[in-house]
């Protein structure tokens, strides 16, 4: 029983939160006590009262949260979950270049076509579907000036 | 009285065709999104807050009611005909509609069964909320800022508490959700705060893109892993014709639906408990009542009690969210950070200060109810097509959706990074099993409490005892340390076998 309660004791990737949120905890309250000033003698709570009395409760939740992760079971993490975040932040690198809207685009046909293996019908069909409810929805009704990127901006200058 | 004929107001403030073709739209893209698996009314509603921002305040919130409350009756749909609960909500709906549909052979029965019963639940839910939204906004209005910090305080624990299994890590998020907020410029004098260096981060962390990426993105992310997974159709063909249920199975369902109906209304009004546990609860309560067949194995009680207590729920959790700018759930959180966006502050003041918002929106949900039970029914031999857009389909889709809603929000690529990183986090949270709700409740209510705690303090000059002096603050004070202490009590009974230990969820 004990060899069984000190094999659930490894560390693993179940601490990360817990330990993530206590360092964020202890970032807010030593900015909120040395830089915003917790309490003022006339004025009562200053900027930091607050984030401080949260901090300190996060800090401690922290613990017990970090205690009580050794019992979760340790979560599996697929390489193509990542490949989704990998495309947006794709996208977000291209649109400074070639702009938002055609990276999208771009992302659906790529998507579709090279990583789902779709066939063109589909893929086109989608590709307009989607281009549709950007444009219709956000270009044309909405007016959002979307970002041209580099290239173009260079061009129209 | 008065309320009817603020009511009748409310309707003409609604009876535009802006605000009716808002709501029309709202309760279309609302049944479709709640139907397909693995969106929800949460994602629904973040992805589709971009799109109000062309419309008043009045007529952009319309719209997200419509799709908040018509996401209720569309969840039933694919728990239904695929046995995947399209929302949290309707879970229970699954355990009755899918034997219904597949041992029974009526999917159709068992779809207009949910939508009958989720019409009744959500006018029973309306009728309640249109007497007790103002008459809460009144009792709201003797709260000042020490009632109103134990107020928040309590909502924000009970939150923590009841999502999820694990209370400690709904503290946790609850936890970091008032930090983030806390992020940007200080409620009351306006100073910046916790900007590190950045411009950006002078203006806070952006509600919509932030949604966006908690809800909507993460769930791109995590749908990843069921791509390759072709959902498995109860049958290939509905039509409206064979969907009519008789008068026997009309009979079967009306009192289990008044029942959930009344149950879920004030299971909704609470802070913290929402549809979820409306449904879970009039399912668990219908269990005392007679059925014809035993819940479990298709009975149409089975799918009215859950079906009416989760709209019952949903309508009246805006009683809170109105009266008192506490909302009960995540999809609550995200209608007040939209209220908010549009300058109006939910609360005891709403009632007198935007009467035409307030009973416009109360008005617009009694016409939701009337359009999602008529789109329901429409759409019935449409379904079978919605339901089998594949995820692989769905995941480029959203993903542009996200992107190109949070650049929106914000005009500038600040909002799509924002939304980038929250979804990374929400994806790595789910994985762990942190709920994103709480966080989301903290992130909205927390300036609200910040705010009105600071004033506390102010008033009693640091003396904690004002929390206690006053009695609707020491009912609060109580209710939230009972919240705090019953896990620890319930470790003791357990341990003395008084009571029995909590089953683990599969």
């Amino acid at each position: 029983m004990k060899a069984a309660s000190a094999e659930k004791r490894h560390f693993s990737i179940n601490q990360i939160v817990p330990v993530i949120s206590a360092v964020i905890a202890i970032v807010f309250v030593w900015l909120g006590l040395s830089k915003y000033g917790f309490w003022h003698a006339q004025q009562g709570p200053m900027s930091g009262f607050y984030p401080t009395i949260i901090g300190i409760g996060l800090f401690l939740m922290s613990i017990v949260g970090f205690i009580f992760s050794f019992k979760d079971a340790t979560p599996l993490f697929p390489k193509e979950s990542w490949i989704a975040a990998l495309s947006a932040l794709a996208i977000i690198a291209a649109s400074f270049l070639i702009g938002l809207i055609p990276s999208v685009g771009l992302y659906v046909i790529l998507w579709l076509k090279w990583y789902e293996k779709y066939s063109w019908k589909t893929t086109l069909i989608t590709f307009a579907v989607i281009m549709a409810i950007v444009i219709g929805c956000f270009v044309l009704w909405l007016h959002v000036p979307f970002p041209r990127g580099f290239i173009l901006d260079a061009i129209l200058k | 009285m008065h309320n009817f004929q603020f009511l009748l107001h409310g309707f003409q403030v609604v009876f535009t065709l802006q605000n009716l073709g808002a709501t029309m739209l709202g309760c279309v893209l609302g049944l479709i999104i709640g139907a397909m698996p693995g969106i929800g009314s949460l994602a629904g509603c973040a992805l589709l807050l971009p799109l109000t921002y062309k419309f008043n305040p009045t007529t952009a919130i319309i719209m997200l009611g419509g799709l908040y409350y018509s996401n209720m009756f569309g969840g039933a749909f694919s728990a239904i005909l695929l046995n995947i609960p399209g929302d949290t909500p309707a879970i229970m709906t699954a355990l009755d509609g899918y034997p219904m549909a597949t041992k029974k052979k009526r999917p159709g029965q068992a779809l207009l069964t949910a939508n009958f019963s989720s019409f009744i639940g959500g006018l029973i839910g309306m009728v309640i909320l249109t007497f007790t939204g103002p008459a809460l906004a009144d009792v709201g209005l003797k709260f000042g800022p020490v009632e109103m910090t134990t107020l928040l305080l309590f909502a924000m624990t009970s939150i923590g508490w009841l999502v999820g299994e694990n209370p400690t890590k709904g503290l946790i998020l609850t936890l970091l959700g008032m930090l983030v907020a806390s992020m940007g410029m200080d409620t009351l004098t306006g100073s910046p705060r916790y900007d590190f260096g950045n411009v950006y981060l002078l203006g806070g962390v952006p509600f919509t893109p932030f949604v966006i990426g908690i809800v909507g993105f993460s769930q791109v992310i995590l749908l990843m892993e069921q791509r390759n997974i072709a959902p498995q159709m109860v049958t290939d063909k509905l039509t409206l014709r064979g969907s009519m249920i008789t008068k026997h199975d009309a009979k079967r369902l009306a009192l289990p639906a008044i029942r959930g109906g009344i149950l879920g209304t004030f299971i909704g009004v609470l802070p913290g408990a929402g549809a979820t546990a409306a449904a879970i609860m009039s399912y668990s309560a219908q269990k005392s009542f007679k059925s014809e067949e035993p819940l479990g194995t298709g009975a149409i009680e089975g799918i009215a009690a859950s079906e009416s207590a989760n709209n019952g729920a949903a309508a009246g959790a805006f009683a809170p969210l109105l009266a008192l700018g506490i909302p009960g759930s995540g999809t609550g959180a995200v209608l007040l950070g939209g209220l908010m966006l549009w300058g109006l502050n939910p609360g005891p003041l709403l009632f007198k200060n935007s009467p035409d918002f307030a009973w416009g929106l109360i008005a617009s949900l009694f016409i939701a109810n009337i359009l999602a039970l008529a789109v329901s029914w429409g759409v019935i031999p449409f379904l079978i097509k919605i339901l089998s857009v594949p995820t692989k389909l769905l995941i480029p889709a959203i993903t542009v959706v996200c992107i190109v809603g949070s650049y929106s929000t914000s005009n500038s690529m600040y909002g799509v990074i924002i939304m980038f990183i929250s979804g990374v986090v929400g994806y790595i949270m789910q994985k762990f099993k942190y709920s994103y709700a709480p966080l989301l409740l903290a992130f909205v209510l927390s300036p609200m409490l910040e705010s009105n705690m600071r004033k506390a303090f102010i008033i009693s000059r640091g003396n904690l005892d004002i929390f206690v002096q006053k009695p609707i603050s020491l009912a609060f004070v109580i209710a939230i340390a009972g919240i705090a202490l019953f896990p620890i009590v319930r470790y003791f009974l357990v341990r003395a076998g008084v009571m029995k230990p909590k089953a683990a969820k599969k």
